[in-house]
């Protein structure tokens, strides 16, 4: 019971901290245009943009943008993640190959995916194919660069001790490499998921393929500061909402992980 | 945690009950019937496009067999490339991208006119400078920053015609690239002395204090095209029909949105496609719409260009201008 309240204490606490940091930004937000720090017509008030937003959730064709920006999201995330999983776990665990790839990954890695934007185009047109391209490639490194450490991390002792006790190749991937890099691949997709969903709004913007992206370059093109603030308040929610969806699956999966198990009793 | 839950689903109810909507609940009209060609068309998001959007609505494409998809192309500069590629069939842009296509050898051929300028009265765009920079005329701007949307185009020709040709030195202009929504942001800022925009932006400087120096366009070349309409020689070449049909679509098109009786739908369009103030789309100034290529003002733009060094040398005219 003692137990209980103070967790519940905590939670509470949390909470209130969030809410107020939230009820703070919307505050200063709202009185830099209030008063006149910047023009209302460039940045709109919190209250009108809410207005807005409001709006924009009742209508249908929102939804159906929304839909195009995430379905483009999660299929890009898809093929970049289990690409990077297959690859990235036979790379770590040959060190020729890990040694043999080190310079061209990390030569390739920090390449922004907007710049192959128009070679994307030149592929595949306008179209969620040219879009998907810029979100592979750059969700994929993401995943990928952590698969390998996680996959190399194993601890020398514990694979002595599974190879002493004659496990097969398939056990020792099952008991030892993948719980050693459970925790760096749940890390790369949450990095990744929040990648993906950046590129899937930037490839909208710049290629103009249907989505939330579109819409925001639609209403800036427009003058239309209101519209354009309630859209990037939509990306900012999805965002946010997608972090704590991985969080949560990373704590389920890795309950058994000290990392999580040691936040509990802290 | 179920309290929230709870409040989300209520809330979420809430908004649903209170009634949706559609903005886009008007269907594309035959868009189910089969018989129909499908065909992809760049245009910019910009008030110009609404005689497409209107053509489209009216059913004028339609009549020709013709499903049209239109498709955003910001700046046009993705528009040639997936034109090359194949996956859309027209484009409807500033001549400049055909201009350097053509001097590429991409096989882009322009097939008629969309858009453009008036050669007398109110134009369709304009240099407007802020109050505090002082400038009045264009000799003027020579020395000062002036923004146009894309460097290299029939903005920063035309203005520096415009500014030889009232006794200013034009190589002193310092153009900047500043896309039309953020112009009068950046005018009141100071981080530009002028800037060129199209409407509804020179009606929204002006009344609000900010000065209308010179239409480039209609002080360089009187009534210059604006916006033409191109595609590539692989589709004249693999389906001449289409581009037939097309062509005689578009014509239909622009004739039927230049028509008076039309100009309600043609605002219409406006309205259901960009997200304009209805003031502004009832308000805002339409640009001369016809079908036919005015070779002699685009060869006097292109020999602007070179003078300029925008472009380094003429476009081949007699491949590049295929009137249908």
């Amino acid at each position: 019971m003692a137990v209980r309240s103070t967790r519940h204490r905590r939670w509470l606490r949390k909470t209130t901290l969030g809410i107020a940091g939230l009820v703070g930004f919307l505050t200063v937000w709202q009185l830099i245009p209030t008063l006149g720090i910047v023009d209302a017509q460039y940045l709109p008030h919190v209250t009108d943009v809410a207005v807005r937003l409001v709006n924009e959730l009742r209508d249908l064709a929102f939804w159906r943008r929304l839909g195009d920006t995430m379905t483009a999201w999660a299929i890009g995330l898809a093929i970049a993640s289990s690409a990077a999983v297959a690859l990235g776990t036979v790379v770590g665990l040959v060190p020729f190959l890990r040694r043999a790839t080190h310079t061209t990954v990390e030569f390739l890695r920090p390449i922004p995916s907007v710049a192959l934007i128009p070679l994307a185009v030149l592929m595949f047109g306008i179209r969620m194919q040219a879009a998907l391209v810029i979100i592979v490639f750059a969700s994929f490194w993401q995943v990928f660069v952590q698969v390998i450490y996680g996959v190399a991390d194993i601890d020398a002792v514990a694979r002595d001790t599974a190879r002493s006790f004659g496990l097969t190749r398939r056990a020792q991937l099952r008991h030892l490499v993948l719980p050693t890099a459970l925790p760096y691949l749940m890390t790369g997709l949450r990095l990744a998921a929040a990648v993906a969903l950046i590129l899937a709004i930037t490839a909208e913007m710049v290629i103009g393929n249907p989505g939330l992206g579109r819409m925001i370059e639609l209403s800036r093109s427009a003058g239309d500061a209101v519209g354009l603030y309630a859209l990037v308040v939509v990306t900012g929610l999805l965002g946010l909402t997608i972090n704590i969806v991985f969080r949560f699956i990373e704590r389920r999966t890795l309950s058994w992980h000290q990392s999580i198990r040691g936040e509990e009793v802290l | 945690m179920k309290k929230t839950l709870a409040v989300g689903v209520i809330a979420s109810l809430a908004i649903v009950l209170s009634g949706c909507t559609d903005s886009e609940a008007t269907p594309t009209p035959g868009s189910t019937d089969s018989d129909l060609r499908p065909v992809r068309v760049a245009a910019l998001p910009i008030t110009e496009t609404a005689a497409l959007w209107g053509g489209i609505a009216a059913g004028i494409f339609e009549r020709h067999g013709l499903a049209v998809e239109v498709l955003p192309a910001q700046g046009g500069a993705y528009a040639i490339p997936a034109m090359i590629n194949g996956d859309i069939e027209f484009t409807v842009g500033q001549p400049f991208g055909p201009f350097r296509a053509d001097l590429q050898d991409l096989g882009v051929v322009m097939i008629g006119n969309y858009a453009s300028s008036y050669a007398d009265g109110e134009d369709i765009n304009a240099v407007v400078a802020s109050a505090a920079s002082g400038i009045t005329r264009p000799a003027e701007l020579a020395g000062r920053k002036v923004s146009v949307n894309s460097l290299g185009a029939a903005g920063d020709v035309t203005i520096m015609a415009a500014v030889e040709a009232d006794g200013g030195d034009p190589s002193t202009i310092e153009f900047v690239e500043v896309p039309f929504p953020d112009v009068p942001a950046q005018l009141e800022a100071g981080n530009i002395d002028a800037g060129w925009v199209p409407e509804p932006f020179v009606t929204a400087l002006v009344s609000r204090g900010d000065t209308l120096v010179v239409y480039p366009y209609q002080a360089t070349i009187p009534g210059l095209p604006t916006l033409t309409t191109f595609t590539t020689t692989a589709l004249i070449e693999r389906d001449a029909d289409l581009v037939a049909d097309f062509a005689a679509a578009m014509k239909e098109t622009l004739e039927w949105a230049q028509d008076p009786a039309n100009e309600t739908a043609v605002r219409q369009a406006i309205k259901d496609n960009l997200e304009l103030p209805e003031a502004v789309a009832d308000t805002v100034k339409l640009p001369e719409f016809g079908w036919e290529l005015d070779r002699a003002s685009m060869e006097e733009l292109a020999e602007l260009a070179v003078k300029y060094g925008v472009l380094d040398r003429m476009p081949n005219f007699d491949r590049l201008i295929q009137q249908h």
